[in-house]
């Protein structure tokens, strides 16, 4: 055996043969493009099922409805790169959400402090986890399933147990009405659009039929869209080009070398459940922008599906690890397999057994035809 | 009786693991197996004990053709195998008697209800028949390794074993553990067991063996009786060209300023009241036994661990403890025990880990990483430290050892380090990679100080410039470069000399008894 080349070769023997080159290459391609090919496949599918879902208004419709889960997901996968887990989310969300609301209709803030108080108490929350974690040793997923409690119980005490919207009766003043009102500008970030207008002539000629339906009036843009495209790209650049990034995979792939190469492991760490915080706190507010009110729970979902979306992520282009990247993707595939599989008419007790083959199946991807290949 | 294997292979992708090797394993002698690390020892070992599908050759045991395709296949034919790690064929919340008899107990289909108290009376009676005293009804976490390691050959014997392998059995073992361990050796020949023992350490290779086995690139290339036992002969043998100097020449010039200082150093129970400095242009040898403090204190040095008393200067300069970071700002570096767990990130390439220490060297604006650079950096190092395959993106997990190792130690060399520590340094690594890091510890003590802290006496002594031993957690002599001695250094190391120099009575000599080293110390930096 060559010196430079470990004891430990890939347990698959690989002979010479033709058939063996083949089943590697299909593997590879399998491995890399998988996920990507599934989710094109998905989509072709849904397109030719349904009149409707191949055109720009549904698309956009996809996007700005997976906005919240997409940033909820990229705090999942900070915390994951870390090696570490924030089941927190979907409760952080659920409090930022009701807290912002709440704030402006019964206490009156105006809605920069109402955001601001928001995006603070996820950061707080992000603080508190870490130092369970970090500090009192207490493991990841129980220190921050107890958050999961505290946090969801917190956003129902804020308004002892109701919904909060515009002209509500004041839990906390013999149910007087509310004169607080949710501001414009607060609901302009989840409904808003811009560039919204006649299409060029030329474009509806490039793109398929019907793709602009309703004429050729554009509705814009939503500024969700926007702000989703904003924070993936910051939070893909920063873990997969700044040095910060290094050290958060440095930190998850093996904590007590990256210790001794004097990299400041608890301090990544704890950035990771604090950005973490901070971004569920904002897809709070994204929640309550669109829905225009702070419901109860209203952020309760994206856990379970944030979760699936950065697992899904680890199979996309092999990465094998928690990636910006593919939890986006992750995040678009499981919202455009819920909308897809609604415009056809599936009852949604059949869309969760979809959604769970689904994930079982990229999850087989990555873990299961990686294994023993690098 | 015996087991005979005619023209093993085996290839992959690329590479030729191992080519027509032929050895015979004589029922009741020890056959020890030598060479470099990718000679195709580890190969030979898992064909043996059934870890691949297909092999080339054939194996023969007392003259009936056997297939070992699947692990279960080797155990039925009584070959087993007691690895270095032994913690992973040992299930660490179950008792020793539940590990022991672990076969018996899980596969008795006919009894719904164990009976404790016999069993754990069966496991006991097994462990005192191979003289061990270990309780039964222990937690294995809770053993030491040695421990541990004798629980594993007592399983196999247990299992009917009729020829078990070891793979470098002593790496983490004390002097009285390995004789310890050498007695069971022994027993088990009389017995009628064949062994085949691998180890980098030619001295206990000389001491246990019958036959001894070499080989080189995949390929058998020497086979002599004990009797001929000759370590010009054997490097050469290993290596392939003759051996001429072992050590690098030591630097002569006298050294400069104290770079380090430490004071009065303790921490409970692995640290007592330790102090010293070390210069520039120096290289401080660490010498002592497998669980004396040496990674203790080392780590304390780097601030890895916290002290309860005592202080680290860097150039005169307070070294505030409890965080590496703070270690690596000042110029101080450790290349760590444990090389894989420690050392580098095995599943990234090249270029990451050696970027990994100084990051923002690396970065730009936003913290960017610069990858030009990064590759160019590595590419440099890639050929200051002589890593094969020079390929900056390769994984280090597919590097051997002693080229994992050089990772360690050149990704320090970003920035110029002031005190390089380096711990157990040359462990499992082979001769020509053992020789590259020496030369690598010289070249860096012409501008800093240097520790090198190892259980192996005979490198300490052919690398340092002047020594400390250590014992229990003390310093119990320093050494100049006139005073280097091996009997000397084991004298102290083992408390047969105390720190004052007179020697201690022969009854007080804990290699007579057992051995007086705490538990927790001995799995050394393992937590």
């Amino acid at each position: 055996m060559a010196n430079a080349v470990s004891s430990e070769p890939s347990r698959q023997d690989v002979g010479n043969n033709s058939l063996e080159k083949l089943k590697n290459f299909v593997l590879d391609f399998i491995i890399n493009y998988g996920m990507i090919v599934a989710i094109l496949a998905t989509l072709v599918y849904f397109t030719t099922q349904t009149e409707s879902f191949f055109t720009a208004q549904n698309l956009l419709l996809i996007v700005r409805s997976s906005s919240w889960l997409i940033i909820v997901s990229i705090g999942i996968t900070l915390t994951v790169a870390v090696g570490g887990f924030d089941v927190s989310v979907g409760s952080v969300a659920s409090l930022a959400s009701m807290l912002s609301v709440a704030l402006m209709v019964i206490w009156e803030w105006p809605w920069q402090t109402a955001v601001l108080a928001a995006l603070a108490v996820g950061a707080a929350i992000g603080l508190v986890n870490s130092f369970l974690i970090i500090q009192l040793k207490i493991p990841d997923l129980l220190a921050t399933l107890g958050m999961l409690y505290f946090a969801d119980g917190l956003h129902r005490v804020i308004t002892q147990g109701e919904a909060a919207a515009n002209g509500m009766a004041n839990p906390w003043a013999d149910r007087t009405p509310t004169e607080g009102r949710i501001a414009e500008t607060f609901l302009e970030l989840g409904s808003g659009r811009f560039w919204g207008g006649t299409v060029p002539q030329w474009l509806i000629d490039v793109m398929p039929e019907n793709f602009f339906i309703r004429g050729s009036l554009f509705q814009g843009f939503p500024y969700a869209v926007v702000l989703v495209l904003v924070v993936a790209v910051v939070f893909h650049v920063f873990l997969q080009y700044t040095r910060w990034g290094r050290m958060f995979y440095a930190v998850g792939s093996n904590r007590e070398a990256a210790r001794l190469s004097g990299i400041p492991v608890n301090r990544v760490r704890l950035s990771a459940y604090v950005l973490s915080g901070i971004l569920a706190a904002i897809a709070g507010i994204v929640i309550a922008s669109f829905t225009g009110r702070g419901s109860i729970g209203a952020g309760a979902d994206t856990l379970l599906d944030g979760v699936a979306a950065t697992f899904f992520g680890f199979a996309v282009l092999g990465a094998r690890r928690p990636n910006v990247f593919g939890t986006v993707l992750g995040a678009l595939y499981v919202q455009a397999l819920l909308i897809g599989l609604t415009q056809m008419g599936i009852s949604d007790f059949y869309q969760d057994v979809i959604k769970g083959t689904v994930l079982l199946a990229s999850l087989s991807l990555s873990f299961y035809l990686f294994r023993g290949r690098s | 009786m015996a087991l005979k294997a005619m023209g093993l292979g085996k290839r992959f992708p690329g590479v030729v693991a191992l080519k027509d090797v032929s050895l015979t394993v004589e029922a009741g002698q020890v056959m020890a197996l030598v060479g470099a690390n990718g000679a195709g020892k580890s190969t030979l070992i898992k064909i043996l004990t059934g870890y691949y599908e297909h092999y080339e050759g054939r194996i023969e045991i007392d003259g009936q053709a056997v297939t070992l395709r699947k692990p279960a296949d080797a155990s039925q034919h009584g070959i087993q195998a007691v690895y270095q790690e032994v913690d992973t064929v040992l299930v660490p919340t179950l008792t020793v008697t539940e590990n022991l008899l672990m076969n018996e107990t899980v596969q008795r289909k006919r009894r719904l209800l164990m009976n404790w108290g016999a069993l754990n009376q069966r496991a006991r009676n097994i462990l005192t028949e191979m003289h061990l005293n270990i309780p039964p009804r222990r937690r294995v976490e809770s053993l030491v390794l040695h421990e541990k390691q004798m629980l594993v050959i007592a399983r196999a014997v247990n299992q009917r074993v009729r020829y078990l392998i070891f793979d470098e059995p002593t790496t983490s073992l004390s002097l009285p553990e390995v004789d310890q361990l050498f007695r069971v050796i022994r027993r088990l020949t009389q017995q009628g067991v064949g062994i085949i023992y691998i180890s980098h350490r030619l001295a206990e290779v000389r001491e246990i063996a019958d036959d001894i086995t070499i080989l080189r690139g995949g390929e058998k290339v020497a086979e002599f009786p004990v009797g001929d036992f000759d370590v010009g002969r054997i490097s050469e043998a290993m290596l392939g060209t003759a051996m001429t100097e072992a050590y690098p020449p030591k630097r002569v010039e006298a050294p400069g300023d104290v770079m380090l200082e430490a004071k009065n150093l303790s921490r409970r129970r692995a640290l007592q009241d330790v102090s010293f400095s070390v210069r520039q242009g120096e290289i401080l040898g660490i010498a002592g036994l497998v669980g004396a403090g040496k990674t203790e204190l080392v780590r304390a040095l780097f601030g890895a661990d916290r002290v309860d008393s005592g202080s680290v200067l860097v150039r005169g300069k307070r070294l505030r403890g409890g965080s590496p970071g703070r270690a690596v700002r000042q110029g101080v570096y450790l290349v760590p025990e444990e090389r894989r767990s420690q050392g580098v990130l095995v599943e990234d390439p090249i270029r990451k880990n050696i970027a990994l220490p100084f990051l923002s060297a690396f970065s730009w604006v936003f913290g960017i990483m610069r990858r030009g650079q990064e590759v160019a950096r590595t590419q440099a190092v890639i050929q200051d430290v002589g890593l094969t395959p020079p390929n900056p993106h390769m994984l280090v997990q597919n590097l051997s050892g002693g080229n994992q190792q050089k990772v360690a130690i050149g990704k320090w060399f970003t920035r110029p380090p002031r005190v390089m520590i380096f711990d157990e340094a040359t462990q499992g690594i082979d001769v020509r990679a053992k020789q590259d890091v020496y030369r690598l510890a010289q070249r860096v003590c012409d501008h800093a100080a240097v520790i090198f802290s190892s259980s192996d006496i005979d490198e300490v002594i052919g690398v340092a410039n002047r020594v400390i031993v250590m014992k229990d957690g003390r310093i119990v002599a320093e050494l100049a470069a006139h005073e280097l001695d091996r009997n000397l250094i084991l004298e102290y190391a083992t408390g047969a000399r105390r720190a004052d120099g007179s020697l201690a009575p022969a009854s007080a000599l804990p290699l007579a008894s057992a051995p007086e080293i705490p538990p927790q110390f001995s799995a050394e930096g393992g937590a």
